[in-house]
């Protein structure tokens, strides 16, 4: 019982990084139809940026974060306005670009960092805390309570902003927002670096957890997209359940088929996508003749 | 002229291969064997990717597959490297299946994704499986044994690597510009349209994962072949990159593109070959570019040289010639059933009811309407009758045999034809090659002949080919026989969409707002081809607005409003009745005389007279 508490909090900690990707993906697939390829990418450029500025330029780690979740949407930026040219022609050539800049950025953090990642330390209070015998780290707790801070906030941003609901016109009917005054080139600008920052506190959260290194981005992009999927993509409650469910899957399988941890969880991934593509929040569609 | 040009490309290509060992030196000619192995890789890649249209991401674990079952078979069970390679293969495309099962039920990002996270699952199982040597790989492979010609040599196992290569990559071409890679190229195009016209979509996705499986198998073989080592490492996430930027490069539209992007990025990897990061940020960039300013990629730039060359001296946008009925005379269809009887049919989306007990009788050798206001259900009945959508309750019967929510490719092999309100035509197929696709009328299964009798398909293709020519002659589409849909106008389109529709011989034809942005010479046309189809034995269904049309054409017409049937009749009786007066005007009791259905068909009778 202990030990499966102490996995329980370890997976809620992992599911909050995963649910922080996932919403990541989601925010810009509801806005603009697309899955952004290169958020793994993002994220661990995120995580590279955080851990820079915290360990060599010995930043207090809060700060750390800001300057990374800052710099990170400025990539985020840049992503979306090279491939704006192909918003409105062809999704799977965008998709593809994604891709390409995918490549470019983790050969850039090999180039800027190196081959080899890097371990954070914990930041802060890192003394276990001993709640009547389950062995808690204060580290996963603030990674919790960060992941629901960035839910709700997003919440706020989406109901209770200008650029959220206009945002949220352009997801449902991008010709009608346009017909409406609302300019849909910066609604995308505005997803996609919100993407990224989400991507960036990810990534500086996950730093001290995960290992930084360039192998981070096809791992974590890959089961924060899963978490996307299982929530049911471009739903935002969706992501943060979705995550949330896939950090326990991921803590508990480690435990339970340790070097196999990883081929299980994608399989299940895969299985995930085939039975139910449109995940648990997500709505089935038709498609018109 | 054309052909010659590369008839000579392609003599140039085989000398330059073959002497290519004496001019290199060993550490190049090792390169070269790696990009000649990339290149029976990277065709795979080409023929899923660019030409099925299927996102496999998971290429690269085909190589492994191939690389790492022939490895565990020789050394671990210390087979002979050949029925080893055989049977590596075989496993290659095995694991193509496999990986091709979620292109059953999602496409596009979503299959990306999956087929990327399936890739790392192998490059994670690999690295924990005991059998396969774990994160160390397996070391000491043997020598290919081939007579007494030593392979351990970069120079021989180069000419291994050539008759490889000289025997699958025109195996590729022949399958992409025969029957099964039209149809892929079709289903790539518009899957939906592609099913209509009879390809066995699941099947062809499935199908083309395994090409993508035996190209990767060969590659992994050759591979294991020539380095002698595998490790996880050599089949991770920066391989598949690597293969996609080649194929993205190069166009993956174009098998010829495919390989020159292979040979591209090679050189540029080579050119920077102490900077790895330099060079992977490099074709990175390059993916990028690519996508936005050149999305059909090298192999794409002869044409748009040639466009930039010409621009101003565009050729006249390409219009019909005449239609010309291949028989003449009615034919007398006896049938003992009606062509389709549909009873009771409902279709719900969500709260939506869009037919509420829909009951249409059909009988053979008539031209039938379908007629009511916008959102009464009609293109709902064709999606139902014709396969695309599943319906909510009732029963549908061709010729008098239950169909009921039988898939599009099977109602189109049983004789139902169709076209669509938004034009759906094969973009990037030529004319030609749209009509080509619904003249095949051969199941998948067909496609054994591929592997076991080419000659047989080469025949086929020589009786389609005439076939199509006839059929191009028929409606007038000669002129625009090799120009793709994009190029001509909109009523040429409308044209070819028959003319697609009526190539795969179709017992019913269905109609769907044909004479939409036609002109009054072009409806003209159309009444002729409507009315010919049905002098040839084809029962015609037409959903249409220009009401003169229907008058004139139709021997029967069902009106539809808000999902039901409301009138069922000859087209004089129907323009008379009071519900479907309401139902199109909306009950206005100030009604102009000039545009009730009754006078429509009093003009359009007169026009019959005349005619």
């Amino acid at each position: 019982m202990q030990v499966f508490l102490q996995t329980f909090i370890g997976g809620l900690s992992l599911g909050a990084i995963y649910a922080l990707v996932a919403m990541g993906f989601s925010i810009v697939y509801r806005t603009m139809g697309l899955v952004n390829f290169a958020h793994g990418s993002v994220v661990m450029v995120g995580a590279y940026i955080a851990s820079t500025f915290y360990l060599t330029v010995a930043l207090p780690f809060a700060v750390a974060m800001v300057v990374a979740v800052v710099v990170t949407a400025l990539v985020g930026l840049i992503i979306e306005g090279v491939l704006r040219p192909l918003e409105t022609k062809d999704v799977d050539l965008m998709l593809i670009g994604t891709i390409g800049f995918g490549i470019v950025l983790n050969a850039a953090v090999i180039v800027i960092w190196g081959a080899t990642g890097r371990a954070v330390p914990t930041p802060g209070f890192s003394r276990p805390l001993n709640l009547g015998g389950i062995i808690i780290r204060p580290y996963d707790l603030v990674v919790i309570a960060v992941g629901a801070v960035a839910a709700v906030a997003m919440w706020w941003f989406l109901r209770g902003t200008k650029a959220g609901t206009a945002m949220q016109a352009v997801a449902m009917d991008p010709e009608a927002a346009t017909a409406v005054g609302i300019r849909v080139g910066r609604s995308n600008a505005i997803a996609f670096a919100i993407g990224a920052a989400l991507a960036a506190l990810a990534g500086g959260m996950a730093g001290p957890v995960l290992y930084v290194s360039p192998a981070l981005s096809g791992v974590i992009g890959i089961k924060g997209f899963a978490a996307a999927i299982l929530g049911g993509f471009g739903n935002m409650p969706g992501a943060i359940v979705g995550g949330l469910l896939f950090g326990l899957i991921d803590a508990f399988s480690a435990g339970w088929f340790h070097g196999f941890a990883d081929v299980v969880v994608y399989l299940v991934f895969a299985v995930i996508v085939v039975v139910r593509p449109e995940g648990i929040f997500g709505e089935q569609t038709v498609s018109r003749a | 002229m054309r052909r010659l040009s590369f008839g000579g490309l392609g003599v140039a290509a085989v000398v330059v291969a073959l002497v290519l060992p004496y001019l290199v030196n060993g550490y190049l000619m090792y390169v070269i064997d790696i990009a000649v192995i990339f290149m029976l890789l990277a065709l795979g890649l080409c023929l899923s990717l660019g030409i099925a249209g299927q996102i496999n991401l998971g290429q690269v674990a085909f190589f492994g597959v191939g690389a790492y079952a022939s490895a565990i078979f020789t050394v671990k069970l210390g087979w002979n490297f050949w029925p080893a390679a055989v049977l590596a293969v075989v496993v290659a495309v095995l694991a193509g299946l496999l990986i091709g099962i979620p292109a059953l039920r999602v496409q596009s990002h979503y299959l990306g994704i999956v087929t990327l996270g399936l890739a790392l699952a192998f490059t994670a199982l690999v690295g924990n499986l005991s059998i396969a040597g774990q994160a160390e790989g397996l070391l000491g492979l043997p020598v290919p044994p081939l007579g007494g010609v030593d392979l351990s040599s970069h120079y021989l196992y180069y000419y291994l690597e050539v008759v490889a290569l000289a025997l699958f990559a025109p195996f590729a071409y022949f399958v992409v510009f025969t029957r099964f890679g039209r149809r892929l190229r079709a289903m790539r195009d518009d899957s939906l349209a592609a099913a209509s016209t009879g390809v066995e979509v699941p099947l062809a996705r499935m199908a083309s994962f395994a090409l993508a499986g035996f190209f990767g198998g060969i590659a992994g073989v050759l591979y294991a072949g020539l380095v002698r080592y595998v490790s996880p490492p050599s089949f991770n996430i920066d391989t598949m990159f690597l293969l996609l930027a080649m194929v993205i490069i190069g166009g993956r539209f174009s098998l010829t593109g495919t390989l020159v992007g292979v040979i591209a990025l090679t050189v540029v990897r080579e050119e920077l070959s102490d900077y790895a990061s330099v060079a992977q940020f490099v074709y990175g960039g390059l993916i990028v570019l690519m996508v936005v300013f050149a999305p059909t990629g090298l192999a794409g730039a002869p044409r748009r040289i040639r466009q930039l060359l010409s621009r101003g001296t565009t050729a006249a946008a390409g219009g019909t010639g005449p239609f010309v009925p291949a028989a003449a005379g009615r034919q007398t269809v006896t049938a003992d059933h009606p062509a389709l009887e549909v009873e009771q049919l409902s279709k719900r989306f969500r709260g939506l009811t869009a037919l509420d007990s829909v009951s249409v009788r059909v009988e053979a050798g008539e031209i039938h309407g379908i007629v009511g206001p916008n959102g009464s259900g009609k293109t709902t009945l064709f999606n139902t009758v014709s396969g695309i959508y599943t319906c909510n309750g009732g029963r549908v019967r061709l010729f008098g045999s239950d169909v009921t929510d039988a898939k599009a490719y099977r109602l189109s092999h049983l004789g139902v034809a169709r076209t669509f309100q938004n034009l759906r035509l094969f973009g990037r197929l030529t004319v030609r090659d749209n009509i080509l696709v619904a003249l095949d009328r051969s199941r998948i299964w067909w496609s054994w002949r591929y592997i076991l009798w080419p000659v047989g398909v080469w025949r086929g293709e020589r009786e389609l080919r005439r076939r199509a020519q006839d059929l191009l002659v028929e409606y007038g589409l000669e002129a625009v026989a090799d120009s793709v849909p994009g190029e001509l106008p909109y009523g040429t389109q409308r044209r070819v969409e028959i003319a697609r529709a009526m190539a795969a011989s179709p017992r019913l034809l269905l109609l769907d707002e044909p004479a939409a942005g036609l002109n009054q010479q072009e409806t003209n046309q159309l009444a002729e081809i409507a009315r010919s189809v049905r002098d040839q034995g084809t029962t015609v269904i037409l959903i249409e607005h220009n009401m003169s049309l229907v008058m004139s054409l139709c021997d029967r017409v069902t009106v539809l409003a808000n999902g039901t049937v409301i009138a069922d009749d000859v087209p004089e009786v129907v323009a008379n009745d009071p519900e479907v007066i309401r139902a199109y005007l909306g009950g206005s009791r100030e009604l102009d005389p000039a545009i009730t259905p009754a006078a429509i068909a009093d003009e359009a009778a007169e026009q019959k007279a005349v005619r």
